[in-house]
């Protein structure tokens, strides 16, 4: 099962030094100094080095060589969009652009709630939450065992804001909580690519093997025919970021079963897309695969 | 009471497609989440609400209270009894 267990790496005493570092320091700094000290040192030690070759040798279709150069530029990669979460923690900014802002206006503009699905590609908290609204709420479902540094963080750069967080719960409440935001016609937020609380799933076809997603983000959106955006923010460049915006297309008047279907499939064609063009920014570092789960883990 | 449980019982088998299950094994109160009772996964509660709303004209107004009100039919039962009379 390729459920997640989803924190933000270190301890809140790490989150709290690095913010201040990086309030007087440039990022590149940062940059440079985990690309050569820090990554070699976790592509030796850390599980994600074989799941992160696996998925560019077997779903992207790279040799070995550049397998491997991709793993190391993956996992900079990464850890440069974790940095930037941090400076924009710190306050720094970046440069930010959207494809297709025109669909998130023109829903915006309606009386109805509607979904934004996300995906662990690029950096969604650093530009997702900037897609927002004067006149609904965004609300944005979270991990609830994120390290409380890093919510408190988010509720202080979003208290201002029209913005709030969700976080999953045991108990089921945050699923009242979407369906009232949605009800009283509010936007909500919800990753679609890792499965986390409920079990329930649908297997698809993605990158050429089957995988598996999770049921609910789809069950939300089609529980009361909502239209559906999917948002993705690429790294585009050192200081700059693109968030492409997607209108997720599917049939309402078909069966539940068929909506689910369609609108699941339109998402996996744009998050094909995406990685399509931006492949070193994957960052689901478990076996995101069926395959991986049988096969072992070879080659 | 026990009519709108058998009622509620039959409504609840359809909007989830609990086809294996008969309305008489359904213990009005044995938990409809969880691994004890009749083990329903967390996201059909929004097919409860929706049936809710569809079916009795009841919209939950406070999320706060979603967990105590879907805990069994019985509760459920008692939740519609409980608006109805609004």
């Amino acid at each position: 099962m390729n459920n997640w267990p989803g924190t933000t790496y270190g301890n809140e005493w790490m989150h709290k030094w690095l913010i201040r570092i990086l309030r007087h320091t440039d990022v590149r700094i940062l940059y440079a100094f985990v690309s050569v000290f820090v990554i070699p040192v976790c592509l030796m030690t850390c599980r994600s080095r074989g799941i992160a070759y696996r998925y560019f040798r077997r779903r992207i279709g790279m040799g070995r060589l550049k397998s491997a150069w991709m793993t190391y530029v993956n996992h900079c990669l990464f850890a440069q969009i974790v940095i930037d979460k941090f400076a924009m923690y710190a306050g720094k900014t970046f440069d930010v652009t959207v494809e297709n802002y025109e669909s998130f206006q023109h829903l915006a503009s309606q009386e109805q709630g509607f979904v934004l699905l996300s995906s662990h590609i690029g950096n969604y908290e650093i530009a997702g939450y900037t897609l927002v609204s004067k006149r609904k709420r965004f609300n944005a479902l979270v991990f609830a065992g994120e390290k409380a540094s890093v919510m408190q963080n988010r509720s202080r750069l979003f208290r201002h804001t029209n913005i709030n967080m969700i976080a999953t719960s045991p108990d089921m409440s945050h699923l009242f909580e979407i369906d009232k935001a949605l009800q009283d016609g509010e936007i909500v937020s919800i990753p679609a690519d890792r499965i986390n609380g409920s079990s329930k799933h649908i297997e698809l076809d993605f990158l050429g093997a089957k995988a598996k997603f999770p049921l609910g983000p789809f069950a939300v959106a089609t529980t009361r025919s909502l239209d559906v955006l999917a948002v993705n923010v690429m790294k585009t460049s050192l200081r700059s970021y693109r968030i492409y915006v997607a209108p997720l297309p599917y049939d309402k008047t078909s069966s539940r079963q068929e909506q689910i279907r369609q609108l699941s499939a339109a998402y996996i064609r744009e998050l094909e897309r995406l990685v399509a063009t931006y492949p070193a920014q994957w960052f689901n570092y478990f076996e995101f695969w069926s395959e991986g789960e049988k096969q072992g883990k070879s080659e | 009471m026990e009519q709108l449980i058998n009622d509620l019982k039959v409504k609840i088998k359809e909007a989830l497609n609990l086809e294996e299950l008969a309305p008489q094994d359904f213990d009005a109160d044995a938990p409809l989440f969880g691994e004890e009772g009749i083990g329903l996964d967390s996201i059909d509660v929004l097919e409860l609400i929706v049936l809710l709303e569809r079916e009795y004209g009841i919209r939950l107004s406070n999320p706060k209270e979603g967990k105590a009100i879907f805990k069994t039919v019985r509760t459920i039962a008692e939740y519609i009894k409980e608006n109805e009379k609004k």
